[in-house]
């Protein structure tokens, strides 16, 4: 669990620069004319908090397969998606006009969680290959003494 | 037969090479002898007992209470269980990497991420078996020389 929760954290700053990002280039596309106050500092660690949240789905005491990872990784990625949306539009779900600013939030949200796991991807990569290395030296090591 | 003993310098590997006419039988048990050396376990397989020489072994896997150990080409079962295997290979070059892996350092070719967070032992046989996230810390550890 322990191991989980740092990789939740890990991802939870991963959110919430690239969610700073998405707000930049949503709000220059769409709403550019509005002004915002200090207070829209603390959405992107509202949404990088609910974004997160689901991550403990991915949480299980058993070694998890192939295919039960994937599936959990959708379910994961759907979840965020319906927090995400249905907190920034719950009331205004059925306000004429909402239809195009939910579905481009949805669609960076989607965007936000498939780069977030390549992030995390290429953090484990980098760890596997200081690994190996730490693995080669071991094994050079370990071939001498015998 | 002549047997010639080498002196070599402190930093050379170690070696014992064998001139022979014939790869036959009685060189390969020469081989599993000075393998033997080293450590070797039990195990079965088709009702018969086999000595397998520890650095002969990929891996030791737990599957549904039952225990198997893994060389490069057989599989043999064996009557302990995967802690005790743990508990007694721990000062040699072998490690605990997930709930049901016991894993031979020497025979990892090299680490790959795997899916969520967890690693991907690729071995010398090209078979992998996976390090779970709550090992990683202790085979980081062991690999930087760490007495786990």
């Amino acid at each position: 669990m322990k191991e989980h929760l740092k990789t939740c954290l890990g991802n939870f700053f991963i959110c919430v620069t690239l969610i700073n990002v998405a707000i930049l280039v949503l709000g220059c596309m769409l709403e550019p004319e509005v002004k915002f106050g200090y207070e829209v500092f603390v959405y992107p660690l509202i949404y990088g908090f609910l974004g997160t949240l689901p991550g403990l789905v991915m949480f299980s005491r058993k070694e998890l397969t192939i295919g039960q990872t994937i599936v959990r990784e959708v379910i994961q990625m759907f979840l965020v998606v319906a927090i995400i949306v249905g907190f920034m539009f719950g009331r205004y779900i059925n306000v004429p006009g909402a239809a195009p600013k939910i579905i481009g939030v949805a669609i960076s949200v989607v965007i936000i969680y498939i780069l977030v796991t390549f992030f995390g991807w290429l953090i484990d990569l980098r760890t596997a290959d200081k690994m190996t290395e730490e693995l080669k030296n071991y094994q050079e090591k370990m071939s001498n003494m015998c | 037969m002549e047997i010639t003993v080498k002196k070599i310098g402190e930093t050379e590997k170690e070696y014992i090479e064998i001139g022979c006419h014939k790869h036959d039988e009685h060189v390969d048990e020469i081989v599993r002898f000075i393998k033997s050396r080293e450590g070797i376990l039990k195990g079965t397989k088709d009702d018969r007992q086999y000595s397998i020489a520890l650095p002969d072994i990929l891996y030791i896997e737990a599957v549904d209470e039952r225990t198997f150990i893994y060389t490069e080409k057989d599989c043999f079962e064996s009557g302990r269980r995967l802690y005790e295997f743990e508990e007694v290979l721990s000062g040699r070059n072998f490690m605990r990497i997930s709930k049901s892996v016991v894993v031979n350092l020497m025979k990892i070719n090299h680490i790959k991420p795997y899916l969520n967070g967890r690693f991907s032992c690729v071995l010398t046989n090209n078979e992998q078996v996976i390090i779970s996230r709550k090992y990683v810390p202790d085979v980081r550890e062991k690999l930087k020389g760490g007495s786990l």
